[in-house]
């Protein structure tokens, strides 16, 4: 096994490069650090940098550089050794009404009272690890323990915008209408995609989340 | 400009697209576009349009749209019969129609998607940077959602060379020869052991009925894989072969995720891509390792 960071070419016009095969919150931090320092260095041709868990994507026009060039690039760029830098991140509340379909059910099977689900959901700062599934879907974690459970065995054909779930370690808030696997406890009136807004998602890989309750 | 088109039968899924939305995959945004940018180009090149001059992304079935003004047009992509007021018309060449003529799709023969294209490029907003229509965040082309009966659409202004001057390669339309898609390997690529890769390249898929511009999947042999399944979830790419759990694979194309936790097993080449977009339900495809990608010319 290479050591890391492993840079693999992702078809003709990306490349994939891994930190760790393991997630972690240091390792996203990393990648969120090479990615920025990537982004910065704005090398000719690159259209998209993505950090996600463990791996950051570069995407660039290969009609215009090639993937040897900006490989090596990339390579300079990440094995700068202590140049990981701390996440600049935000913190966003969002308010939530507790008013999800599967809250009862989520109470139920975690042996807690909805507003002890409620509580435990409210009590802590969640980071945000990736955004990606959907537009503006960003994971965030980590759960209290005794909320962890796995996602619905059925998914949903059409979980409604605005919907705040759970689902193994993990919450996000769905900031459209989609297909969904995850135990929906309440909703935001959020917009947590808007595409008049740069960057279109509200919350993105390295930012912090609370969720306020909020009552009618 | 004012309305100039008016869609008089929509087909069952038609949208407009450009050459794409870049720059936003961190916000979890797809790229979309055209799945057939090779045909596009060479249409927007007959019209002597910008390159990215948005068109009709038009697929499934027949329709018709009725132009309420001079216009000139190029129809190219999937193989349909086209007929102008009734009267059969050929693809890849440039239409005059006049205002009240009537343009038909009678059917698609082959392919998937048909494009027709406006000198001037269809007007509409950009979003993010594109004309695109995303179905999925309601965002581009037409308010974010496909054409339906009795739209009107905008001609733009989307011109780079005087009508009288343009020049295009006449290679007319590309014709599904049944040649392998060539593929790289993907980042897990080392996931599948030989026979596993024996399998993927020794069997003919078909694609199958539930395909969209997310995904095309295709029937076949399924595939194991050898490694652990638990792989974090890692940015993707349109062309990426992903092979779930079931073992047949999904291949991601222009509206898909931008991540995903599958292994992808191998990514099809851009020189292969339009092709491949273009293939119907049904459409038979193998796969084949082409070259790395390090001999840029």
């Amino acid at each position: 096994m290479a050591e890391f960071p492993i840079i693999q070419q992702l078809g003709d016009d990306a490349l994939l490069v891994t930190f760790a095969h393991t997630i972690s919150w240091d390792v996203g931090v990393r990648v969120r650090s090479a990615a920025r320092r990537i982004r910065d260095t704005q090398l000719s041709s690159v259209t998209d940098v993505v950090p996600a868990y463990t791996t950051l994507a570069v995407y660039f026009d290969s009609r215009a550089v090639s993937f040897a060039t900006v490989s090596s690039e990339v390579a300079t760029l990440i094995g700068d050794a202590d140049a990981a830098s701390d996440d600049s991140s935000k913190l966003i509340e969002i308010p939530v009404r507790y008013d999800g379909p599967d809250l009862a059910e989520v109470a139920e099977r975690t042996g807690l009272t909805q507003d002890e689900l409620i509580e435990k959901h409210c009590s802590r700062t969640y980071r945000a690890y990736m955004t990606g599934f959907a537009p503006g879907f960003t994971y965030l974690g980590d759960l209290d323990e005794t909320l962890v459970l796995p996602r619905r065995t059925s998914p949903r054909v059409r979980v409604p915008a605005g919907s705040v779930a759970i689902a193994g370690a993990q919450t996000a808030v769905y900031p459209l209408v989609t297909p969904g696997g995850w135990h929906l406890i309440g909703t935001t009136s959020m917009a947590m995609f808007d595409p008049a807004r740069d960057p279109p998602s509200l919350v993105r890989a390295g930012d912090s989340v609370r969720f306020v309750r909020v009552d009618g | 400009m004012s309305d100039a088109i008016t869609v008089i039968a929509a087909p069952p899924f038609a949208t407009i697209q450009d050459l794409g939305r870049v720059g936003f995959r961190d916000s979890g945004v797809p790229v979309s576009g055209l799945a057939d940018p090779e045909s596009g180009l060479l249409l927007n090149a007959i019209l002597g349009n910008d390159p990215n001059a948005a068109m009709i992304e038009w697929a499934v079935g027949g329709g018709a749209l009725r132009f309420d003004c001079a216009a000139k047009i190029a129809v190219g992509g999937a193989e349909s019969i086209l007929r102008i007021n009734g009267v059969n018309a050929d693809p890849w060449l440039p239409i005059v129609v006049a205002s009240g003529d009537e343009v038909k799709i009678e059917r698609i023969v082959r392919g998937r998607f048909v494009l027709i294209a406006v000198r001037g490029g269809i007007d509409v907003p950009v979003v993010l940077g594109s004309r695109s229509t995303l179905l999925s965040a309601g965002i581009g082309g037409l308010d974010g959602r496909r054409l339906r009966t009795g739209d009107q659409l905008s001609i733009g202004d989307h011109v780079v060379t005087p009508y009288d001057n343009i020049e295009y390669d006449k290679r007319g339309s590309r014709t599904n020869s049944g040649e392998p898609v060539t593929v790289i390997r993907g980042p897990q690529a080392s996931f599948f052991d030989d026979a596993a890769w024996a399998t993927f390249l020794n069997t003919e898929y078909l694609v199958s009925r539930a395909s969209d511009r997310s995904g095309y999947r295709l029937d076949g042999v399924a595939i194991s894989h050898s490694g652990s399944a638990a792989l974090p979830s890692e940015p993707a790419c349109v062309g990426a072969i992903q092979i779930p759990d079931g073992g047949t694979p999904i291949v991601i194309m222009h509206d898909g995720p931008t991540v995903g936790g599958y292994p992808k097993i191998a990514v099809i080449r851009d020189s292969c891509l339009s092709r491949f977009a273009q293939m119907a339900t049904g459409d038979r495809v193998r796969f084949a390792v082409g070259s790395s990608g390090f001999d840029i010319a």
